[in-house]
């Protein structure tokens, strides 16, 4: 029996093939006296390559859920910036409600104490300004405008959230397939195990019988 | 694996159906979505530790010393006030966040005590769904 690959031509989303449901054990094999190793070692190698593509996918994920705290974190920093410049502007309009303490923080220039390295810190002192520079990867360095910045790491946000969302839809389905063939690769071997012993008793009794004959 | 013994090993009758094959499928699926939600409840636990213990220390701390406060990877020197503020508005996303979380692993777990009780009323010894 050739031991043809057992996954069906249909394939799920973005290309993951389907795992079949074997209704008849018996059936599937091709009869009562036919040979379970290959359909064994098929649905062995099914499972194998189920596994190999779960954990490449399961490996995209964890890098996207890494860079996801880095973006969110990179988009407070920028919008607190943007929140101290509208601070600003909003009070020079409105000088009646001017809190001192408030005027006081945001007239002095924003101060930061940064890593440097690994526990080493500097102070460093921001200017009131407009324009932030945003890491692109790739050794490539933007400047953008504050509302320009926040939109791009807001879009840039939500398309690794929607990535992710996606990469984990597929390893749901791969999961479900994993699982059924595993069930299957159970099923099989288990109907094998029963129809091992069925025969031994048969051949028992029919040895038994047969030395009773002669005996008898 | 495990082996079964003889005698408590299935009869014909048990066979598994596609609606079988089905439950236990989703009962796959739902176990490995309570596994995620778990460790990010864990993680926000912890971060929400951490808030606690930051506003205790502010509780504490001399209105006049400007207090570092860490947004993203860097410290900013704000006033004590503005530091409660954002602490608190930090806090109220935090339990947001984690009050969905509940609510979401809440609702997988329901669904795999339902899944739990069919499936091992039908298979009884021969399926194992528990860790």
């Amino acid at each position: 029996m050739s031991s043809s690959s057992v996954l069906s031509e249909e394939r799920g989303a973005r290309g993951i093939p389907k795992a079949p449901f074997i209704q008849d054990v018996e059936k599937h094999i091709g009869g009562a006296d036919a040979e379970v190793e290959g359909p064994l070692k098929a649905i062995q190698d099914a499972i194998s390559k189920y596994r190999y593509m779960d954990s490449n996918l399961t490996q995209r994920r964890l890098g996207l859920e890494e860079k996801i705290p880095d973006i969110k974190k990179t988009l407070s920093m920028v919008e607190y910036i943007q929140e101290r410049r509208e601070g600003k502007s909003s009070q020079s309009e409105d000088d009646l409600e001017d809190d001192l303490e408030d005027e006081d923080s945001n007239s002095k220039p924003l101060k930061t104490t940064f890593e440097l390295n690994d526990t080493l810190f500097a102070e460093a002192e921001l200017e009131d300004t407009d324009t932030v520079y945003l890491w692109l990867g790739a050794n490539v360095m933007l400047s953008y405008k504050l509302p320009a910045a926040i939109q791009l790491l807001r879009s840039k946000l939500e398309a690794a959230e929607e990535n992710v969302a996606s990469l984990t839809e597929d390893l749901e389905f791969l999961r479900e397939q994993l699982t059924m063939m595993e069930v299957n690769m159970a099923r099989v071997y288990n109907w094998d195990v029963k129809r091992r012993r069925e025969h031994r008793i048969a051949e028992e009794q029919g040895g038994k019988s047969a030395s009773e004959k002669e005996g008898g | 694996m495990r082996m079964v013994e003889q005698d408590q090993e299935n009869d014909d009758s048990t066979e598994v159906t596609w609606e079988d094959q089905q439950k236990i499928n989703l009962f796959s699926k739902l176990n490995t979505r309570m596994k995620g939600f778990e460790a990010k409840m864990e993680a926000a636990k912890q971060e929400k530790e951490a808030l606690d213990d930051l506003s205790t220390e502010l509780e504490l701390a001399d209105d006049t010393e400007s207090v570092l406060y860490r947004i993203g990877e860097t410290y900013l020197h704000m006033p004590l006030h503005r530091a409660l503020e954002r602490l608190e508005q930090d806090q109220a996303d935090l339990d947001a966040r984690f009050s969905k979380l509940l609510q979401s692993s809440q609702q997988c777990e329901t669904e795999m005590k339902q899944l739990k009780v069919t499936l091992y009323a039908k298979f009884g010894s021969a399926i194992n769904l528990d860790e």
